[in-house]
């Protein structure tokens, strides 16, 4: 599939994890990975333009025994551009299934 | 490809094309690398699926990922210096309060020592019997462990304290340079809960035996001197009160 049309929706993805609750970088890599056919390696740097684009916010919290980790939490920002896209991707998504759905009934 | 080759791929990279933070991205892919170590996975089958490391810094490259708030940074670090100095002045006088505290045990626990060994030097000890003496060295005893707790409680609290501000520090400059914050600490003294019991129990017992000691000692010393007012009976102030 087209790398760029699968990072918008990535994104998506992203932040619907977040909305759930605070995550560190690698938690939402493993998860994404195990439901995207993405490299693992594309999360951090979309982890960081969210940042940049004041959609997310990160802290640090100390675990027992290890470097202190880094949080990721969705700012106000965040949260209603999160609820926007989902509405808007759930309505998109919807009217293309049903074009493509009812071009393979067409065909039988 | 091997972690190593990977990481030295990918800070070269980030580093050609002055991506801000980049210790910080390192630093991602380091865990990353960890928690997949840890699950089982080779360092081959991790830095294949993480993605080509020249892709990947093209990726962190992007323009929108280069604004960065820090042409507010020499605002904070003057404003957080006019903090320093009215918290400095804050901090000298608390610990000189300690240090006050810290002085008065050690002048009780002198006084305990000169009333109990009977030394009065240079007459600056007030004329007494022993045993009233002996007894309010007992009251002073207490009251130099009392002293010598609110010390230790005082420096722990003051060590927080500072370490508290010190963090508040960090997450201000982190804030302006849009790095991530630690989370901040209290300032209640940082004390385990068995020390805590026993300054609070120590604290308790030579409150009560100051208090009673030092009440016993001026009843045996108005029932030895006779008076009430002992202390014009034994010519404490340089007059008696009899004349």
């Amino acid at each position: 599939m087209n790398t760029q049309y699968k990072k918008g929706v990535v994104e998506l993805c992203v932040l619907s994890l977040l909305h759930q609750r605070d995550c560190y970088g690698y938690e939402i890599s493993d998860v994404l990975s195990k439901h995207i056919d993405i490299a693992d390696g594309t999360v951090y740097p979309l982890l960081r333009k969210l940042k940049a684009d004041g959609l997310l916010t990160t802290y640090l919290q100390e675990e027992s025994g290890g470097p202190p980790r880094k949080y990721y939490k969705l700012t106000e920002l965040g949260r209603e551009t999160y609820q926007n896209d989902r509405a808007e991707y759930l309505r998109f998504a919807q009217s293309v299934r049903k074009l493509l759905e009812d071009e393979s009934d067409d065909k039988e | 490809m091997t972690k190593n080759e990977f990481m030295i791929q990918l800070s070269g990279e980030l580093h050609k094309r002055n991506v801000l933070d980049a210790a910080d991205i390192i630093e991602e892919y380091e865990q990353h690398f960890a928690f997949k170590l840890a699950d089982g996975y080779s360092e081959e089958e991790i830095a294949a699926k993480l993605g080509n490391p020249v892709a990947l810094a093209i990726q962190f490259d992007e323009p929108d990922v280069k604004k960065q708030k820090s042409g507010s940074r020499p605002f904070v670090i003057a404003g957080l210096c006019g903090v320093d100095l009215f918290a400095g002045l804050f901090f000298i006088l608390l610990a000189a309060w300690g240090l006050v505290m810290a002085m008065v045990s050690l002048a009780s626990a002198t006084l305990t020592v000169c009333l109990f060994g009977g030394l009065n030097l240079y007459n600056l000890i007030p004329t007494m019997p022993y045993w009233c003496g002996a007894i309010l060295a007992l009251s002073f005893a207490a009251l130099t462990v009392l002293l010598a707790v609110g010390c230790v409680y005082f420096a722990a609290f003051l060590r927080q304290l500072v370490r508290s501000f010190g963090r508040f520090q960090h997450n201000v400059l982190a804030g302006a340079s849009g790095k991530a914050m630690l989370p901040s600490l209290t300032i209640s003294p940082q004390l385990s809960p068995a020390g805590k019991r026993r300054l609070r129990s120590a604290a308790l017992v030579s409150l009560a035996l100051f208090a009673a000691c030092f009440v016993l000692s001026y009843f045996v010393c108005s029932v030895s001197a006779g008076s009430l007012e002992f202390w014009h009976t034994w010519g404490w102030f340089g007059y008696t009160g009899l004349n």
